[in-house]
């Protein structure tokens, strides 16, 4: 019975926050208007596309160029205001948009029917053909769509390229990855035959890659799917002609081809030369900052949050005892990766300016705190009653006796299990990258975006991880040892 | 501490103690006077602990009355009984000590967080006591690496360190090696003669019948039979006395 009624109030509570979200999307047409009162233009992209988006590094900061940038620059100027780039997964892009967390998406996105039902597009800025990135050994081999039988193909998950493999080869397996550059090391370490993308971007990479070539394998498309697209939100008509005005302009000087991929053709060349590790040592460091500060917040948070369930959890009031056995199942028993883009697009309907550090952070320490409520829960179980009862008997409060007799006794004997907690969290906080927060993993895709290179960012991540648990456990051990003496 | 000899420091009414269908103390209605000393003995199972853990409600009585100098201790607010345990030390059969903490802070730990004492006043009154149970060179030690007999005593000098008006023994020997005993009894002893109000549980008969004003003789969740020492030992009374003391004493 009781399982039912929680049944209930979880339906009712997935029921309000649906309402919510159409409420958001029937909001008055104001979106340009909001957007000149804040002054900011805030556009997310997905800065693995060269040339559309991907990064540079200049002077030690980490530039977003491409075509799409030049685009979203010039249409920022004309509304006169400045301009924001927020840099997460393709798949995230669109939920950011219906979620508010970006005004508009540009990402070389192809204005589908599927997407049009949820966002509202602008006129096409560019048409590139879909092409195929093949390893230069089996050019002999492939020459259109129909010679890859039985060959599997990797494209973009969310893409065009995806649904066009998926639609007119179906005779292949698909491969759908969330990265470009995990594409491409698929394809040289042969785990597909070829990488279905957009005609610019294949072309960059066999221009930064002498093992890989290009071709055209004749995807029949129609023509409305073929170029790229600005999203907007659904009912915002106002950006959308605002958009298609600086579009119509950008079309009459030609400045696409003219200007904008000649110049991401220079930024692509400079990344390649140099592309030695060495040089992007500011973007690991960047990313142990953001991972060491994301574990530190989280671990004190998730301690208070861990302690106040621990305690709910023991105690006789039985509302807070439901209240913390129900939390603590709840978060050790969905993933991590949800938790953490349901707050931030979840959460982030009801407060906007959620930044995606604050989400993760606080999606962190709410996980963590489960298991630390856990693990205090066991230590004060481990202690004898008779403690509590010799503080009670001295006169204390059945507050005082804990805070006094049984938590610190408690934290040292579970001192090494939260220890392990806290190793555990530098590793799992790796989840935030997948909304765009600047931890090391995501600082390694993005060197990877950066360099065309594949798998000795992934090893070097891998070595700072290692580094970094093995230097707080270490640390964690001295303490442990020096709080032994009695 | 120098109270009329007159005044009622515990007052019984009518106690009764069950846990869930065994029922441990079935009526008991008794007072304590300051300065005495009683020593509750009896057979195991008695209840003589449950009788002793509910004068200061560590055991909350299943109905009655234990009135700790007039205020009625089972029916008053948190707040308000935590305020009069401080006056009730307790005394425990296996120590209890903090063993995270140093000897003075054991002592220290309550007066400073309770009591509010300044830290100085409190480590003062820590080092009187210590020095009092013979241990002040054991200050800065560690609970584990005393002995039993000597862990005892920093028990006794904790609960000291709040003031109290009465001491509870909690069979305060019975977990002891058999040539610590002397050691502690010897500090339960001076705390009588000082004129400390003392309830005391304990097996120890020669203790009981040195320092005791009154002997409680309890079984089967009744006291049976009090007297002074002299006349319980010599002419126990009723039958379960007369067998409980045969079975000691032989």
């Amino acid at each position: 019975m009781k399982i039912k009624k929680l049944l209930l109030m979880l339906v009712f509570l997935m029921l309000g926050m649906l309402i919510s979200f159409g409420h958001v999307q029937a909001a008055g047409d104001n979106y340009l208007q909001k957007v000149k009162q804040k002054g900011t233009l805030v556009v997310g992209t997905s800065a693995d596309y060269p040339p559309y988006e991907f990064t540079v590094k200049k002077s030690g900061k980490t530039n977003y160029v491409g075509l799409d940038v030049d685009v979203a620059k010039k249409f920022a100027k004309n509304l006169g205001v400045k301009l924001e780039i927020k840099n997460m997964d393709f798949d995230s892009l669109l939920v950011a948009l219906e979620t508010h967390k970006v005004d508009m998406v540009i990402a070389g996105m192809n204005p589908t029917p599927e997407r049009r039902k949820s966002v509202n597009f602008s006129q096409l800025y560019y048409r590139g053909n879909q092409y195929m990135l093949i390893n230069k050994k089996d050019a002999a081999k492939y020459k259109n769509i129909h010679s890859f039988k039985g060959q599997t193909i990797g494209a973009q998950t969310g893409s065009l390229q995806y649904q066009l493999v998926k639609e007119q080869m179906k005779g292949n397996s698909i491969k759908g990855l969330a990265k470009l550059n995990d594409l491409v090391i698929a394809l040289q370490s042969g785990k597909v035959n070829a990488v279905a993308m957009e005609e610019a971007t294949a072309k960059a990479f066999a221009e930064n890659n002498r093992s890989l070539k290009v071709i055209n394998p004749h995807f029949d498309v129609t023509s409305s799917q073929t170029g790229s697209a600005i999203a907007f939100p659904k009912g915002a008509d106002s950006m959308v002609t605002a958009a298609n005005k600086t579009i119509k302009q950008i079309k009459q000087q030609n400045l696409i081809n003219k200007k904008y991929i000649p110049q991401a053709g220079k930024y692509m060349t400079s990344n390649t030369k140099k592309s030695t590790m060495l040089n992007y040592w500011t973007y690991f460091a960047k990313g142990i900052e953001y991972t060491l500060l994301i574990t530190a917040v989280s671990v004190f948070f998730g301690f208070l949050l861990g302690t106040l369930f621990a305690l709910m959890r023991l105690s006789h009031v039985k509302i807070f005892h439901l209240i913390a056995v129900w939390y603590i199942e709840f978060v050790r028993g969905t993933p991590l990766m949800v938790q953490v883009m349901f707050v931030y697009f979840g959460i982030g309907t009801i407060i906007q300016s959620l930044p995606a550090l604050v989400a993760g952070i606080i999606a962190v320490s709410l996980n963590s705190g489960a298991y630390v409520a856990e693990i205090i829960r066991s230590g004060i179980q481990s202690i004898p009653v008779g403690q509590t009862e010799a503080a009670r008997s001295l006169g204390m409060s059945q507050r005082e006796a804990y805070r006094y007799v049984v938590i610190p006794q408690a934290l040292k004997n579970i001192w090494p299990a939260l220890g392990n907690e806290f190793i555990t969290l530098i590793k799992e906080s790796s989840i935030v990258s997948i909304i765009g927060v600047g931890d090391l993993m995501y600082q390694m895709q993005l060197v990877q975006a950066a360099t065309y290179k594949g798998v000795l960012p992934i090893f070097i991540a891998m070595v700072l991880y290692f580094i970094m648990t093995f230097g707080l456990s270490n640390v964690l051990g001295h303490f442990e040892r020096k709080m032994k003496h009695a | 501490m120098l109270k009329d000899k007159e005044q009622t420091i515990i007052e019984v009414q009518q106690l009764k103690k069950s846990f869930g269908d065994d029922v441990v103390l079935k009526d008991i209605s008794e007072t304590v006077k300051a300065g005495q000393v009683i020593c509750v003995i009896g057979p195991s199972g008695a209840g003589k602990s449950t009788f002793l853990r509910c004068l200061n409600v560590l055991e909350e009585p299943t109905s009655g009355k234990v009135l700790f100098e007039g205020s009625d201790l089972t029916g008053i607010k948190e707040e308000e009984l935590n305020h009069l345990r401080q006056k009730m030390g307790m005394v425990f059969q296996s120590f209890n000590l903090f063993p995270n903490l140093t000897v003075l802070d054991n002592l220290q730990l309550a007066p400073l967080k309770v009591r509010r004492l300044s830290a100085d006043q409190a480590q003062k009154q820590a080092h009187k006591l210590l020095t009092q149970v013979g241990l002040a060179d054991k200050a800065a030690e560690y609970p584990a690496s005393l002995s039993g007999g000597q862990q005892q005593r920093v028990a006794i000098a904790r609960a000291l360190a709040m003031d109290p008006e009465v001491m509870l023994f909690d069979e305060p020997t019975s977990a002891l090696d058999p040539e610590m005993v002397g050691e502690v009894l010897k500090v339960m002893r001076d705390l009588a003669h000082s004129g400390m109000t003392m309830v005391v549980v304990t097996h120890e008969m020669g203790f009981a019948k040195e320092v005791a004003d009154q002997i409680w003789f309890m079984a089967d969740g009744y006291i049976q039979e009090k007297g002074k020492p002299e006349d319980f030992f010599a002419h126990p009374k009723t039958e379960r006395a007369q067998d409980f003391l045969s079975k000691i004493l032989s």
